[in-house]
Order: structure tokens, then sequence, then C-alpha cells
């Protein structure tokens, strides 16, 4: 029997979600170990015991995250323009919120000492107007090492457009240095914009040793368990590499956790018949929220990691400081407040009994009624203690411990809801034609709440929603993003060149599905383009058909008419029209695990609760147990493993072929 | 229709769906305007507005941040017959009363109905900075303008919109009268749209929670600010406490003295009075700031804004926290102008007032206020003409912002102040693709930063060529060149800003503030923009941090040494030395506010006494007239003192006889 094996390793647990072509589908999660490797080894361990065969491993892992969040990678030396040593520390000058005097500006990953300028220097148009000076680049990187830097980082001004003194001064300092790690931004991501490009560089040259390491150990072990299986990683773009491809090219892995359950909520809505979806997972901290329109996941190029900007293509994930950890307290003048303090896992909300004192939204649903353990029973809850903390914030608000329960409940959910409709509005999405699909430990638990107060009609509960991230990494096909900045007026670009442009993008797409060595199915190469009119400073995403013979200027103009109307509505049609970036991606798709669902035996139950005010009594019920075509109408509660899902009053799920929980509202 | 929620919840959900709406508004029209003031400088704004006129709700991660305080309540009284669906436009800071500052700021506006009253529950606002609204130059801002009919087109609070159709009459005359008719377009288009977004959103919340409840909920949250406010206000002294401050204001060469903000800032209680009648009178250039003198008006409160920030992290982002500040400034004077003065370049009015309020501020809570920083917003563009098409095409070259001062906690941000927050940066790449410049450095001033206990921010470092003949720079706002930044708690000024160009021949020209510049290929021009003053004593900085400074390059061995008294050598901390040359040098602390040598020689001529005489004699004569009187009143006070000194008490008569001189001339 060969398993299919997906893990998303995160800061508490590490989850595992097998998928046996015979014996259906299998989720566990184990804490997360000092070295996240160790975990995933030990989960390894735990799925062979009784042998069998791992078919494929696709992973999620915030090794890549952490690093950067505690700057704990390598001392990264920069080279840079003359002149622009303070690049990094300048940013984009702005200060993002309403600053109050206590404002701190981020601190630079390279601190200026690190930092060194040479005289080369080209013009836009990659023309150049000093020539490079190898022994001084080579000077300048000697004199980083000798102040403790441990790899080289090189970004020039223009470099998008001509990367000839990028690659000379790598070269040099190869030359000089063997076997030093010299990384350069035209290699990492040659897009205009000095700040971006070179942010993105050095986060990557700061990440490459430590994720080289992690995945050596990790494939090395895994070897010696016997696994044969080229092992897998998720990108932010929400596609999957090889191992060996994360390790090159780190900063790309980022945000991979999130990215691969927003990839599973649009491969599994499509499946249930939703095409417009909102990718709801809400954990112990924050909610995180994707979307996806029609059928395809939104991807953003202004996506921020800790205090970075990264603008390669990442799945557009917001996050909430709303989770089921959120710490709720009276402000000094007598506002109700919800996170973003969180519990975390230590000391955890208060019903874990670990000595947590505060009330947090897990309490809130404890002291309700709604929850009763966690785990699938694996762990008990302490409900007289989360009533108790309730009743003590309800002393001070006036209410009792359900009333105080419900306060809680609904500032988190307005404090989700002040996020998701700005994000919405920003692709012109309307909730009223968006399903809700929830995931993570609290997410079905919260679903019909946000449902009800942003007005999505329809609810999903996939299978195994508390290690859903795990299971999307089965299910994301191979991906890579590629970017050439152009910045040409259309009409006067030969339509050579722009010919050009996208054959060579299309080619090295192509290229690096080829280089993956993998058992792929349907490969597909999109073209786009970021376009503007003439004269404005902002640019749209336009999609190009995948034609590049004569006429190809004109199609391009159409498309970006097109584009511009849907955005903006009478794109002026005699206007000029610049190109900006030119961009492909390539997506190869992978055998995805058929899912199915065998109901099994699950206990029936009831249980008293509350809900808005009233004590009702609601019907308790075991997923496992639910079969296909069964209709459960609110109050219900249904559990399972790693989550517990609540219908309220006036809401029903129906459970479809491939188990999903599907509900919507009575009307 | 849910129970009542308990206030304190009901204020939290409430403050959040308004957030939303605010931010859904905001974010509509930041994706969809046309002006290249809303994707690179953030000059936009997004408000809902009570029926009083209060903003209740605004962005606080997105826009400007001077939203706080923006008076509606004119705009709002000036329509009698609200519509569902209509929308409505000004520009004009006169019949807005205050709301608008300068043309350039098109305000839309729509009401919010609830279908259980016949008025309107609130409103929805928002402006864009429109590329160009017509007047003497391109951009529709010059600092020379003489009166606002020079600023471009003037429309009075006028419907655009109602059942679904446009005013187009209206549009053909705004699109007649701008440089940018397609830009303009689109940003109102913009606007249109993100005011659409919010009726239909206010109306899923009046569904959701009823009428009442949000009527409840926008008092609830003006209230809960303004509750922060009177407590953070209750916790300063009563008292008065003074500060002024000067605006240079001599761009282009005059020799114009400087205009002095003077306030008084009075605290009784948990109320705050920024007094500003011993301001100077308006002049007759565009820094005139049309306030009409409405309590917490936006463009004054800034630094109040940050510094109740400061004491309160979560502050509620609305114009509740106003309500218990007023604002006094007399018709005539630089802060509420008469009709029609010049008002485009506001801006570096806008930016020195915060400076006088912290600087007051810090005589009453002397440890939670930072020294001044480099104080201003200047925006630098180019002009030159495109070979293709012989079309004088205007970029922005950058925004040119200062370092903030040192704060009692740590020191000075670099390269950005906090008012001036809200600017982004042009990337170097992207202006190089749209205008015929070659940028030579964009960094920071090393050594700038006034020496303290905390260092000031650095200033800005800016050089560039221009690559195509006949290339112009303008740049509004810059300040700071002669009078520098105030040092606080013993911390040293700030470095000043300067301006030159080196010729292509090799000389330098030492440049007044840059009103208009024209380079040739091979000149270089080097702009700086001030630095903030220090924090604290720097002889008592820990010689660790000014090590670090060194190592950055922030600060050179040279500087340690002289301004800090900590001696580096070759990379390497000397503690030894440091605390020998720190004995030595170490006599008595420095004054609290250390305005620099420039100020100092200047008031000892210009004694505040002489310059209120000026004011108070000026100031029986129309404001149309005032300027001209008052410059050449300051020509023959010059002259006066130049050769010995003059009598306060002698002005009135010395006004007279000029004004007498003036209207003999006429007649002759």
């Amino acid at each position: 029997m060969a398993v299919r094996v997906g893990v998303d390793v995160g800061g508490t647990f590490t989850d595992f979600v097998a998928v046996d072509e015979a014996a259906g589908l299998s989720a566990f999660k184990i804490p997360s170990s000092a070295d996240p490797e160790e975990a995933v080894i030990e989960g390894f361990r735990r799925l062979l015991a009784g042998g069998g065969e791992v078919a494929l491993f696709s992973h999620g892992t915030t090794v890549a995250l952490n690093t950067l969040l505690q700057r704990s990678g390598a001392r990264v030396g920069l080279i840079v323009t003359r002149g622009f040593r303070d690049v990094l520390q300048l940013r984009r000058l702005r200060l993002e919120g309403a600053p109050g005097f206590h404002v701190r500006r981020p601190r630079p990953l390279v601190p200026r000492r690190d930092i060194r300028e040479v005289g080369g220097r080209l013009l836009h148009d990659g023309t150049e107007v000093r020539p490079l000076d190898e022994a001084e680049v080579v000077a300048a990187a000697a004199e980083l090492l000798a102040a403790g830097c441990e790899s080289i980082a090189v970004s020039f001004l223009h470099s998008y457009r001509n990367p000839a003194h990028e690659r000379r001064a790598a070269a040099a300092i190869r030359r000089r240095f063997p076997g030093l790690a010299v990384t350069t931004s035209s290699q990492v991501w040659p897009q205009q914009r000095e700040y971006e490009r070179t942010e993105v560089t050095v986060i990557d040259a700061h990440l490459a040793p430590v994720l080289r390491r992690y995945y050596d150990r990790l494939e090395a072990a895994l070897r010696e368990l016997g696994v044969r299986a080229t092992v897998l990683a998720t990108k932010s773009s929400g596609g999957v590499t090889t191992a060996a491809g994360a390790a090159r090219r780190p900063v790309e892995t980022l945000l991979s956790g999130p990215a691969s359950g927003v990839v599973a909520a649009a491969h599994l809505g499509r499946r249930a018949g939703f095409d417009h979806l909102v990718a709801f997972d809400m954990g112990g901290t924050s909610a995180d929220i994707g979307l996806v329109v029609g059928g395809a996941v939104h991807t953003t190029t202004e996506a921020t990691v800790g205090e970075f900007p990264v603008v390669m293509p990442s799945v557009d994930v917001s996050s909430v400081g709303a989770g089921g950890g959120s710490i709720a307290a009276l402000d000094p003048s007598g506002l109700l407040k919800v996170g973003p303090r969180s519990a975390g896992s230590r000391p955890g909300p208060v019903c874990y009994g670990r000595g947590g004192s505060e009330p947090t939204v897990t309490d809130a649903y404890v002291a309700l009624g709604i929850l009763g353990d966690l785990l699938g029973g694996e762990m008990e809850l302490d409900v007289e203690a989360a009533r108790h903390a309730c009743r003590r914030l309800g002393e001070r608000l006036g209410t009792g411990p359900e009333g105080a329960a419900e306060a809680i409940l609904q500032v988190a959910t307005a404090t989700m809801y002040a996020r998701l409709l700005p994000l919405m509005a920003r692709h012109g999405a309307d909730p009223r034609e968006f399903a809700l699909l929830a995931y993570g430990g609290a997410g079905p638990t919260h679903a019909f709440r946000l449902a009800r107060e942003a007005g999505f009609g329809r609810v999903v509960i996939p299978p195994s929603p508390g290690t859903f991230c795990a299971l999307g990494c089965l299910l994301a096909d191979l991906r890579a993003d590629f970017v050439s900045t152009v910045y040409a007026d259309l009409d006067r670009v030969p339509e050579e060149r722009l010919r050009a442009v996208f054959q060579d993008l299309r080619r090295e797409a192509e290229g690096w599905v080829a280089e993956q060595r993998l058992e792929v199915g349907e490969v597909r190469v999109g073209l786009s383009a970021d376009m503007r009119q003439g004269g404005q400073s902002y640019e749209i995403p336009v999609e190009l058909p995948p034609d590049l013979g004569p006429g190809l200027r004109e199609r391009v103009r159409q498309a970006f008419l097109a584009a511009y109307d849907r955005v903006y509505g009478d794109p002026d049609r005699s206007g000029r029209v610049e190109i900006v970036n030119a961009r492909a991606h390539v997506i190869a798709v992978t055998p995805k695990p058929a899912l199915t669902w065998t109901p099994g035996e699950g206990a029936e139950g009831r249980r008293r609760l509350h809900h808005a005010g009233v004590e009702l009594e609601a019907v308790v019920r075991a997923r496992a147990g639910l079969a296909p075509g069964e209709r459960v109408r609110g109050p219900a509660v249904i559990t399972e493993y790693g989550t517990t899902t609540f219908v309220p009053p006036g809401a029903f799920v129906e459970v479809d072929g491939a188990g999903d929980l599907v509900g919507g509202f009575d009307a | 229709m849910p129970e009542p929620l308990p206030d304190g919840v009901m204020v939290e959900v409430l403050r959040n769906r308004f957030m939303g709406l605010v931010r859904e508004l905001g974010g509509v029209i930041r994706n969809a305007a046309h002006t290249v003031f809303v994707k690179e400088t953030a000059d936009f704004g997004a408000y809902l507005v009570s029926p009083g006129g209060e903003v209740f709700m605004a962005p606080d991660d997105m826009g400007i941040f001077i939203t706080i305080g923006t008076p509606m309540d004119t705009a709002v009284a000036a329509v009698d017959d609200y519509r569902e669906g209509d929308v409505y436009l000004t520009n004009d800071p006169e019949t807005s009363g205050g709301m608008v500052t300068h043309l350039p700021d098109l305000f839309l506006w729509t009401p919010l109905f609830a279908p259980d009253r016949p008025r309107p529950v609130a409103f929805a606002f928002c402006f864009v900075h429109a590329t160009d609204v017509g007047g003497l130059v391109p951009g529709s801002v010059s600092p020379s303008a003489r009166d606002m009919f020079q600023e471009g087109l003037i429309v009075p609070p006028t419907r655009l919109c109602r059942d679904g159709e446009l005013n187009r009459d209206l549009l053909a005359i705004l699109m007649a009268n701008t440089r940018s008719p397609e830009l303009n377009r689109g940003d109102l288009r913009a606007q249109m749209a993100g005011l659409r977004t919010a009726r239909r959103r206010f109306r899923e919340l009046i569904d959701a929670y009823g009428t009442e409840t949000v009527e409840r909920g926008i008092e609830g949250v003006l209230a809960h600010a303004e509750g922060q406010a009177r407590a953070v206000i209750a916790a300063i002294p009563d008292g008065t406490y003074t500060f002024s401050d000067y605006l240079e204001a001599d761009f282009g060469g005059s020799r114009a003295n400087p205009v002095r903000i003077k306030l008084d800032l009075v605290v009784e209680g948990s109320e705050l009075t920024l007094d500003f009648s011993r301001t100077d009178p308006q002049v007759p250039l565009a820094l005139n700031l049309t306030t009409h003198g409405k309590p917490g008006h936006n463009m004054v409160v800034p630094a109040l804004v940050n510094y109740f920030r400061s004491r309160v992290p979560d502050l509620t982002y609305n114009s509740g926290m106003m309500r218990p500040v007023r604002v006094v400034a007399p018709r005539g004077s630089l802060l509420n102008p008469e009709p029609r003065a010049p008002v485009g370049a506001r801006q570096a009015t806008m930016f020195r007032i915060p400076e006088v309020i912290m600087g007051a501020l810090a005589r009453a809570v002397p440890d939670q206020i930072p020294a001044c920083g480099g104080g201003q917003g200047a925006i630098a563009f180019v002009a030159a003409p495109e070979f293709e098409t012989g079309i004088n095409r205007v970029s922005i070259l950058q925004p040119l912002i200062g370092g903030s001062g040192g704060r009692p906690e740590a020191d000075g941000t670099d390269g950005v102040d906090f008012v001036a927050g809200f600017y982004r940066n042009i990337p170097t790449e992207v202006l190089e693709n749209d205008a015929p410049v070659l940028v030579e450095r964009y960094g920071l001033r090393s050594d700038g930063g006034g020496p303290g206990r905390s260092r000031g921010g650095l200033g800005l470092d800016y050089a560039l060529r221009v690559l195509s003949p006949r290339a112009t720079v303008t740049c509004r706002g810059l300040e700071r060149f002669h009078f520098r930044p105030w040092g606080r708690a013993g911390g040293e000024p700030g470095s000043q800003g300067f301006a030159r160009v080196v010729r292509a021949g090799g000389e330098v020209e030492e440049l007044p503030k840059i009103d208009l510049l024209e380079l040739e290929p091979g000149d270089r021009l080097e702009i700086g923009t001030p630095c903030g003053a220090g924090y604290g004593w720097a002889l008592e900085r820990p010689p660790e941090l000014v090590w670090e400074d060194v190592l950055d390059g922030y600060v050179s061995e040279a500087a340690a040494r002289e301004r800090y008294g900590v001696v580096v050598v070759d990379g390497v901390l000397d503690l030894a030395a440091t605390e020998a040359l720190r004995a030595r040098l170490r006599r008595r602390p420095p004054p609290d506010f250390e305005q620099g040598p420039e100020r100092a020689a200047y008031e000892a001529v210009w004694t505040d006494e002489l310059q209120d005489a000026v004011n108070a004699a000026v100031w029986a004569y129309p404001a149309g007239i005032r300027g001209v009187i008052r410059e050449r009143l300051q020509a023959e006070l010059a002259r006066c003192l130049a050769s010995g000194g003059v009598d306060p008490a002698a002005v009135p008569g010395l006004a007279a006889e000029i004004v007498e001189a003036m209207r003999g001339r006429l007649y002759r």
C-alpha cells in the first residue's frame, strides 16, 4: 500500500494527513519540536510503524518564516550602487499606521555597517554610464567577510533590465572566495523597484544556509526510514517545488502554510460546487482569510512578512488578530477588546487549566456549552473555570457569564468583519456571492456566526478541517513564477522585443518544470503583464492570450483595454498604453488523491447550550457518523478530531458525497 | 433584531463595523484613483461623518493621517434637501468652512439614510488631491500666488449627482479648467464608486443593527474618543504654555522677514485651547491656512493627535478626541485668512504648527515630548520636454522630508518625521524611467542629526543630474535653511536644510529655497533636508550607542569625539579615554530648549516685543493691503535697526507714516 503524506509544520503542532487509496484519509497532530525536522521524522515513524510505502511527501513549513522573524539566519553583507547605501534603511519612507511619538521604524535586516557601495552604474534602459570595477567589488566583499558576514548579496540599480554588472560582480567574488554563497537581485527576482528587490534578495541570502541545512537533514533522515519519495515543499504562491528548489530560493516559501490551506480550499470548494470562496482559517492566535474567485486562488505581489514586503506572487492572505486563544478584556475606558493579545498554547485559554486566567474566545464557547472537549476527547476542558472567567467579565459588563461570552464572540466577529470586508472590496467581491469555507481548530466553530454577520449565504466545512493545511500540501500543483521588467510604451517597443521577452519567460517556465524531474500531468504556462495607461502611475494585472505570433502588440493592447474596462470602466482607447512587467507562471498538475467519504460509527447525544441570549437544547453528532445526503438542523454541535462545528438555530448543514458539510441559513 | 448590547460591547462592535466600512471606502479610492498623488504620496482621505459634521471614523492605515478634526459641519449644512444617492462636490476653502484647505483637494460626499428617518443618519466623505485644477502653474500650487484666483477653479458645494444622473454641466466646467482632465475624471469616478459602496454597506449595517443602535454607536464612538482625550488632557498640569517658531518663507531669494507662529496653549482641567492670537497676520504668499478658527481643525492638531496616540495606544480614531480642543485664530491672521487669500502651499504652515504645539506641550509635560524634527513636507518636481512629443512632462522627484527629533526614550526616526510620515517615496528605478534624470545619491545625512542622549533623526541627502536640456526643478515646502530644529532637555539642534548646484564647470552655487530652478545636463543638484534635534545631554549618551552609530557611519569618529566625548579609533571604542574626555567636557548642562545661534541672533534684533508691535500696528489696515504695509514697515525697521535701535513704542507712528507715503504716491 502506498500513501501520500501531507505535513504542515506549525509553531505548536506538526499536522499529518495521510491518504491511502484503499483506507482513505487519516490525520493526526504531534507537538512540534525545537528542531522542526524531528517532529516530521517522528510522525513518519508513527505512520510507517505498520509498514507501507510513501508515494508522495509534500510539506509546508514555518522554518523560513521563523528564521526571518527571529532574524536567526546568516549574517548578510550587501553590495549596492554608489549613493544608495541607505536603501534598506529608507525603505519606502512611509510610517505604517498613523504614528504616535513612540513609532519605531523596522530595523533593517542588514545594518548599514554591512553594506558597501561600488561605482558601476547603468541607466534605466540598461546601458552603462559608468563601468563596474571588479577589483572594487572584491575588495568590498573581502571587507564584509572580514567583518564577519557569512554570505554576500549584490543589488545594483536597473539590474532587472541588465544583469551584466551583478553577474560580473558575483563571478568575481566567487572566483576570489570559492564556495561562498553569493546572491544577486536579478537572479532572485528581476523586478523594478530597488528597495523591494533588494529586500527579497537579502532575505533570501539570510535564509538560504538555514533552509539548506534543514532540508539536508530531513532528506537524510527520511532516506534512513526508507522513504524514497522526493521531498516537496509548498511555496507562498500556493504551488509546490522540490526540496532542492525550496532550499535554493527560500524567500519563495515564507508563507507556505497559509497558502496551502487556501489552495486546498479552492480545490475542495470546486469539488463541492463553489467557485467563489472565502477561505477562513481560524486557529489559536489569529484568523487567516484568503480569497478564491472563479475557482482561482487570489495572489498578490504586495504581501508583507513580519516587517518586510515580499513582492513575489503570494497567495493573498490577511491575518486578523482574533483566534481561539485571543484574550478578551475591558480597556481602561470600558470598551471590550478581543485580541490581539493571545493566550497562545501556553498557558492557553482558561479552560485548558494551565494557568490562564483571562477569558478567551475558546472560553466563551466553552462557557456557552458549545465546546465540551478538544482533539476528539483527547483533551479535557475545565468548563467551570471558563464560566468563572466569563462571569467575572460579565460582572463588569453588567451581564451574566453567558452574556459576557456572547459579547466576546460579537466583538471577535466584528473585528474579523473590519478586516474581511475591505479585503473583499479590493477584489470587487460581494459576500452574498461567496461561500465561507472554514477550517483550523476554531474555524468551524465560528463559521456560521461570521457568515451571518458578513452576509455569506453558504458555509462549507471540509473534511479534516483541523489539519487542513497539511491536506492542502497534497492538493497543490507544481508552480513557479517569473518576471521581467519591460517598461516600455506599447506602441514604440518593437514587436520582436516584446515577443522575445515572453518567449524567454515561457522557455524559463517550461525549463523549470523539466528540472523538477517529477511525474506530472498537464503543464500550463500563463502569460500576463502589469500595464497602465500612459501618464498614470499604477499598473493593473492583465492576463494575456498564449499566442505570441504576429499581431502580438495589438492583442496585448486589447487585453489591457478589456482588463481596464473591468476594473475602472471606460478606458481611453486612443491613449498611450505602457507595459511595465512581463510575467509568466507555470503550473504542472500533480495527480490528486481521491478523497472519498465512508461514514462509520458515531455517537449521538443532546446538550444544553446558550446562543444569542437563549438557552437551547442542541443535537450533538460525531462527524464520523454522518452519511452523505444527511441533513442536520441547528442548533447542533458536530464533533470530530481537531475541531467542533457549531450550527446555530436557523441554520443547517448537509453532508455531500465527499463528506463536506455544506451549510446555509433557513430562508 | 438582536437584543440590545451592553454599551462597552455595542461601541466596540460598531467601531469595528465603521472601521471596515471606511477602510473599504478608502480602499476603493486607492485602487481606482488616477492621480499619482494617491499611489505615490497617499494624498487622499475617506471619512464617515455624523449629522453634526464630526468625523466619527477614518482609516488609520491608509491615505493621509491628518483626517482627525476635519470640520465637515459647514459642508453638511450647505444642502437642505438631501436625497438617497446624492453626491456633492466642493474644493472651496471659504464656503466649505475650512474643510478644504487648498483647491486641488476635491471633496465629495453622499448622505447615508435609514428607512425610518427622514434626514440622513450619517455622511460618507472623501477627497483626492487632484493632479491639476488650473491656475498659474501646472499642479495648481505656487508658493508665490497672490490670491486664490491664481490657484485654479473654485467650486462651492455643488450637486454632482442625483437620481443616478450626473451633473454634466458641472463636469464640463471642471474638465475645461484643468490641465489633466482624464486624470481628474478618473479620480472623480473612483470617488463616486467608493461612496456608492459606502451607501450599500451602511444600509446593511442599519438592517443588521437597527437605526437607533447605529445612531447610538455613532455618538458612542465619538464620546469614547472624547473620553480618552479628556483623560490625557486632564493629566497635563493646568496653565498657559507659550511657544513660537518661524516659517522662513523666503523662497526664490525673497528678503521678507520670517513668519512667526506664536501659540498660547491653555490647559484647564480636561479642556485645551490653542490660542494663535499672537501669530502673524495673513501673508501675500500661498502659506495661509484656512481654518475658520474651527475647533480642533485637522490641519492644526496633528501634533495633538500624535500626542494622544502616544499616551493611549489604542485611541479610538475619530474627531471625538477634538471635542475638548478649541482653536483661537483671529480672522485675517495666518491661520484664518480673509476670503480668497492664497493658500495653495499651506502645507509648509501645516508642518510647522506641530512643532509649535510640541514646544508648548514640552513646557507642560517636558519628559513626554520629543525634540524638534525636520519639520518640512516638501515635494520636488522636475519638468523636461519629451524628445518624442515636445510636451513638457512633469514628474514627482521625491518627497523631501526630514528626520524626527530625538525622543525621551529613543533616537529620532531617520529620513522621516511624525506628521510627514504618510508620504511614500518614489523608487529611483521608476523615476529614472519616467524622467530624464540620473540620481546620484539618495540616502541619509551622516553627522546631521542633533547630538543628544537620544540622537536626532537624520535628514535626507539627495543628488541628481538632468539628462535633458531645459529641465526645470520646482520644490515647494523647503524650510529650515536658517533656523535649526530646536534641541530639548540639553540636546543640540539638528542641521539645517540646504540646496546647491554644482555647475558643469565645477563652480558651486548655494541656492535659496527653490521656487523654479533651471538645470542643464552636467549640472548636479544637491538637496539636504533638515535633521532632527537631539534630546538630552549628548555627554550622557551611552558610549556603546555612539560607537554603534560610528560603525554604521551615522556619526563620524571626529563628531563622536567632539560632540559626544566618545573616543572611537579605527572602529574600536576606548572607554577609558571616553571617560576622561567626558570629564573634561562636562561643564554645565545646556538649556532645555536650544534653538541654535541663527535664531538667537535674529531674535536679539527682532525682539518678541518688536514683532508684537509690528503686528499690532498693521492689524488696523484691511487684510488685502496689510501684507504690503507690513513688508515696507519691516524694511524700514531693518534700516533703523542697522543704524542703532528701535523703540517698539515708535512702531505705530512709523506705520502711519508709511501708509501716508503710500497714499501720497497714489495721488501724485
